[in-house]
């Protein structure tokens, strides 16, 4: 009952969410009837969603059959739901995806690209005057966030690289690995080339 | 042999919360209980369980099974809280039947259902669990919540429910039934007995009501019991879940 509480509790806040999206709703509609389960494999955990035209539905039980079963331990799980690029994941050895991986590929669409309105949300709160007032502050210190994080991994990227040398340096670390596959090429032409030399010298004794 | 007086002692009775009745009048009176608590049910229900009860239909809802083009039977549905998700879940080429035999509980249902944009694919039928107007092997799914305590011939109601669903079809009955723990069991006595009365009286006036609600909840099956008469029936791979401590219980049960 606990986990059946706290998923209801979940499955309120995520809907709540999904409304200040103009196209989650619409976009959700088109998945409805679908059954997908998340099976976590390591903490051992299952998670049904069934998407529909009023948000997400969150069911930790689901007798009727899945249309698509994504197991997966938690860490990959996590990568999965923040990085862009799904299928590299998908592909990889601990991920296993029965099913119809169309409609979780969609569903996992929606979410990323979901755009909340916190504007018209605070404005409901706060009033027409102080909620663009707020909003803009916000706004402006995310930007100035993101730019400043920008800047320090830059920084560090570059003093861990050029100054301390610590690390190589990505253009150099590339220029290397070239130079590496262009030297293993060449090793297998040389094998193969002393091979065919071999044989031919074999096969002229025994004549 | 023509004295009437014999003729009403031959009736059967059968209980009425902590009362006996003769079975021709429980249905009026179960009837009259709900005319009388319609209106506020829904509060009423968010009061007594805490908001519990909305968990417990969920918890109905995750072990139906139900997909989107079946065909949902409801009885006893009430205000709808089953209906409602039920509607979703089967879409457009699904149907959901809310059945009540109680008129005031249905209209109630279906002002609910219409406010909340609930159309379409749900029909509203006054009927009786025990004699239910539908063809044989007709569902999916059928549902009975907090309603098969009322219903005066639980064992007939319970063969008119395997009737009308398709074989492989699932009967939920979600009732309040006997905690497992004796503590709780104490425990929750002395709510029902003095709080639920008193709620009813501050809430909707009415303390009869809900002093009938506690009384005819323990004369209701236990789990064990109620298992042997879904089994009797004729249902198959007949199981149940208990929730908050046994104080209600999910039994399933398949038709083969």
């Amino acid at each position: 009952m606990i986990g059946t509480a706290l998923l209801a509790g979940a499955e309120h806040g995520l809907n709540r969410l999904l409304r200040l999206d103009g196209t989650a709703l619409p976009r959700l509609a088109r998945l409805a009837g679908r059954v997908l389960e998340v099976r976590c494999t390591a903490p051992e955990l299952t998670l049904y969603l069934l998407p529909n035209a009023d948000g997400l539905r969150l069911a930790g039980h689901w007798l009727g059959e899945a249309d698509c079963t994504l197991r997966a331990p938690a860490a990959s799980l996590l990568h999965l739901a923040a990085s862009r690029r799904k299928t590299a994941i998908l592909h990889s050895p601990e991920v296993s995806l029965e099913g119809d991986s169309a409609t979780l590929l969609a569903l996992a669409e929606i979410l990323q690209d979901l755009e909340l309105d916190w504007e018209y949300e605070l404005s409901r709160w706060l009033g027409p005057l102080a909620a663009p007032l707020l909003a803009g502050s916000l706004q402006h210190a995310a930007r100035w966030s993101g730019q400043s994080l920008d800047s320090l991994r830059q920084n560090l990227a570059d003093y861990l690289a050029e100054e301390s040398h610590t690390l190589v340096g990505r253009h150099e670390a590339e220029a290397r690995f070239a130079e590496v596959d262009d030297l293993r090429l060449a090793m297998d032409r040389l094998e193969a080339r002393i091979a065919r030399l071999a044989h031919t010298l074999e096969s002229s004794d025994n004549a | 042999m023509n004295d009437p007086r014999k003729g009403r002692e031959a009736e059967p009775t059968t209980h009425f919360g902590y009362q006996n009745v003769p079975e021709s009048q429980k249905a009026q009176k179960v009837a009259e209980v709900f005319h009388s608590v319609a209106a506020k049910y829904d509060l009423m229900n968010d009061v007594l369980s805490g908001g519990l009860h909305r968990l417990w239909k969920r918890f109905t809802i995750e072990l139906s099974g139900v997909r989107r083009g079946n065909r949902v039977l409801d009885i006893a549905g009430g205000t709808g809280d089953l209906t409602r998700q039920f509607s979703r879940l089967v879409g457009e080429s699904g149907e959901v039947v809310l059945a009540d035999i109680n008129d005031s509980m249905l209209k109630v249902g279906r002002d609910r259902l219409l406010d909340k944009g609930v159309a379409g694919n749900v029909r509203f039928v006054q009927a009786d669990a025990e004699k239910l107007p539908f063809p044989d092997n007709h569902f999916d799914v059928v549902t009975i919540a907090f309603g098969l305590r009322n219903v005066t011939h639980k064992d007939d109601a319970l063969r008119s429910m395997l009737r009308v669903l398709k074989p492989g079809g699932r009967l939920l009955v979600l009732e309040f039934s006997k905690p497992s723990n004796p503590l709780l069991g104490k425990a929750y006595d002395a709510y029902s007995f003095a709080f639920m009365p008193l709620a009813g009286k501050l809430i909707s006036n009415d303390a009869d009501s809900y002093r009938y609600l506690a009384e005819s909840i323990r004369m209701h099956p236990d789990q064990e019991t109620l298992k042997g008469m879904m089994v009797d029936a004729g249902f198959e791979r007949v199981t149940y879940h208990n929730m908050t401590g046994g104080i209600v219980a999910l039994h399933r049960g398949l038709k083969p």
